[in-house]
């Protein structure tokens, strides 16, 4: 029963990391039709930064969460102003141009911070905490509280605010919307920005569970888009349902069996599709 | 042509227009028998390439359907030719590439009616994620990898073509390519020039006016998946035979991205944008790795934003235009 619990928390955590990044290129998918393949790149880059700041200038983990996050903001609202802008609706240019975003980015990297992979650089400062007699790492934990507050602060901004309305306006019709005097182009700007930035901020907390290497801009890219087909695009609750569904069936798939280890979470993806061809709470599109 | 002058167009001779054909022509026949052993490879890797680019060009370039899981009928095509010569110990050139080119054909066939339920991005989303089964499946079957411990099959024999005493040389097997090679130009021209393939960029251009012309849309978009599929898993066979090796990446998105790359930065639904991407990508690919081997990657990305950027309608379009126009000046006075 201990197994099951360690195992719960452990796929609880990975799937808020997973509903963090995924959220954003969800929105980002939903609202500008643009397919973000640089999304994962930018977490990564945060990851680094965030170790630099917490391992090598020995700052406090807050600040380095900020810093991460503001990286990975700043970066994206770079691509978006200078380059992705000029590729509205053109997703073959989109695909394409992201593409060499990662590969620049991902190579940055390594030539920066080398090769070696971090381990996750909290764990150390952290106790573990004990609950009904089971020991849970307080990272974990850590990361399950702030995914849900990220949860509800991401849906009380869609759901709830202006400029959420708008987000859902330019979603359904971005013509009418423009037509109506939202500024689509301001909405875009700062949904790519949020995105972008929570992509950061899962990008250091998400190095304390999965720590950090040169493949973790396409691993998560990856996981990411699985979360996105699973929840449906546009869709933050998609992406909360996509990502803990995503997180437990690769927790559980590995501990239960261990010889299909990748194979569980693409099989559960493509069964989904076939029965939800749109994701689990996709909107029309 | 002969009316030039009183029309006011100034058309160049057909000479002129088929000059650039004839020495691509001669190019890919002559100079490999020139080339040191390396770059006769390098040659039959480019042409591979372009071969499954000419895949993606049909699927996206013509039709509009933006894939993001080629590679998936690349890698059914090569693992089936693979698995073929290690399961079964059958080397047959003919056996191997015509089961290859079959399995990723009947791939294609299978996945077009799930991924076809769906447009735009979610066809973008759905075909990854295809991919992505296959990848999985293929890293973890152990009957898809050989020798036990890695995740791949390695160590496969050249093909044998039936000729007694025919022994392969590099050179030989880019003269093979290039055959398969002209092949497929020959078919990606008839069928771009077909009424089916009209159909197909009719359908790119505006999908509801083919639908209320009373054309089946969804069987035009099925069969242009398929075609795909075909070229796709041909590439991947002709892959197997030159690298004798082949990994779960193969069918992943990474790899997916090449002929995406490819016929983009060569020119979307032309001809020959297949072709000088797949040439561009491959020999900058190449001598980047050599030159600066630890930076590649900034000069291949690089490449790919230059080229959305500055020179977005492709490669082989610039080439085209400029040369029609020096052969309009030339034929002015």
């Amino acid at each position: 029963m201990s197994m099951f619990f360690t195992n719960l928390v452990n796929g609880l955590a990975m799937g808020m990391v997973y509903f963090l990044t995924a959220a954003g290129m969800s929105i980002v998918m939903g609202v500008m039709g643009i397919s973000n393949l640089a999304h994962g790149a930018l977490y990564m880059v945060s990851a680094y930064v965030g170790w630099q700041v917490f391992k090598g200038f020995h700052g406090p983990f807050t600040l380095a969460v900020i810093l991460g996050g503001l990286t990975g903001g700043l970066l994206g609202l770079l691509i978006e102003r200078i380059f992705l802008r000029r590729l509205y609706k053109q997703p073959n240019e989109q695909v394409l141009l992201t593409y060499g975003f990662v590969y620049i980015l991902t190579n940055l990297c390594l030539w920066i911070w080398q090769g070696w992979a971090r381990m996750p650089f909290t764990a150390a400062a952290l106790k573990p905490i004990t609950i009904g007699g089971l020991r849970f790492a307080s990272s974990r934990l850590l990361l399950i509280a702030l995914g849900a507050l990220f949860a509800v602060a991401l849906w009380y901004l869609q759901d709830r605010t202006r400029l959420g309305a708008r987000v859902r306006a330019g979603m359904d019709d971005k013509e009418m919307a423009q037509g109506m005097g939202v500024n689509m182009e301001m909405v875009s700007m700062l949904v790519f920005f949020i995105a972008a930035f929570v992509a950061g901020l899962s990008g250091v907390l998400g190095a304390q569970v999965m720590g950090i290497n040169t493949e973790a801009g396409s691993t998560i890219l990856v996981q990411a888009l699985v979360v996105v087909i699973v929840g449906g695009v546009g869709s933050i609750q998609g992406a909360l349902l996509g990502g803990l569904l995503i997180g437990l069936i690769d927790t559980f798939g590995k501990v239960l069996f261990p010889q299909l280890a990748m194979f569980t979470i693409y099989l559960a993806m493509v069964l989904i599709l076939v029965v939800r061809p749109r994701g689990l709470l996709g909107r029309r599109g | 042509m002969t009316s030039a002058g009183t029309t006011g167009s100034h058309k160049a001779p057909w000479i002129w227009r088929a000059l650039p054909l004839v020495l691509a022509a001669a190019v890919l026949v002559a100079m490999p028998g020139l080339l040191p052993t390396f770059m006769q490879r390098m040659m039959s890797k480019f042409l591979i390439f372009a071969i499954f680019s000419i895949s993606y060009n049909v699927v996206a370039g013509y039709t509009g359907l933006i894939s993001l899981g080629q590679a998936a009928y690349f890698g059914v095509g090569g693992y089936a030719a693979a698995v073929l010569m290690v399961r079964y110990g059958i080397d047959s050139l003919w056996v191997t590439a015509l089961a290859g080119v079959t399995l990723g054909t009947i791939a294609a066939a299978a996945v077009g009616p799930i991924v076809l339920r769906v447009s735009g991005m979610y066809f973008l989303i759905l075909t990854f994620a295809i991919g992505r089964l296959g990848y999985s499946l293929t890293w973890n079957l152990p009957f898809f990898n050989v020798p036990e411990g890695i995740q791949g099959i390695a160590g496969l024999p050249r093909p044998n073509p039936g000729i007694p005493g025919f022994q392969w040389t590099e050179l030989s097997f880019y003269f093979f390519v290039l055959l398969v090679f002209a092949l497929a130009m020959f078919l990606q021209y008839r069928l771009s020039r077909s009424p089916f393939g009209h159909s197909l960029q009719g359908i790119r251009e505006g999908e509801m006016r083919m639908e209320a012309l009373g054309y089946n849309v969804w069987l035009h978009k099925y069969l242009a998946f398929v075609i795909g599929g075909a070229f796709a898993a041909l590439a991947g066979v002709l892959y197997v035979f030159m690298n004798r090796f082949i990994e779960p990446a193969d069918l992943d998105i990474m790899r997916s991205f090449y002929p995406m790359a490819m016929v983009i930065i060569g020119g979307t639904a032309t001809l020959w944008g297949p072709v000088v991407g797949a040439a561009a990508i491959v020999f900058v690919e190449y001598f980047s790795s050599i030159l600066v081997p630890q930076r590649w990657p900034l000069i291949l990305g690089s490449l790919f934003i230059l080229a959305i950027m500055f020179a977005r309608k492709g490669l082989a379009v610039y080439a085209s235009d400029f040369w029609s126009k020096a052969g309009a000046k030339l034929w002015k006075r």
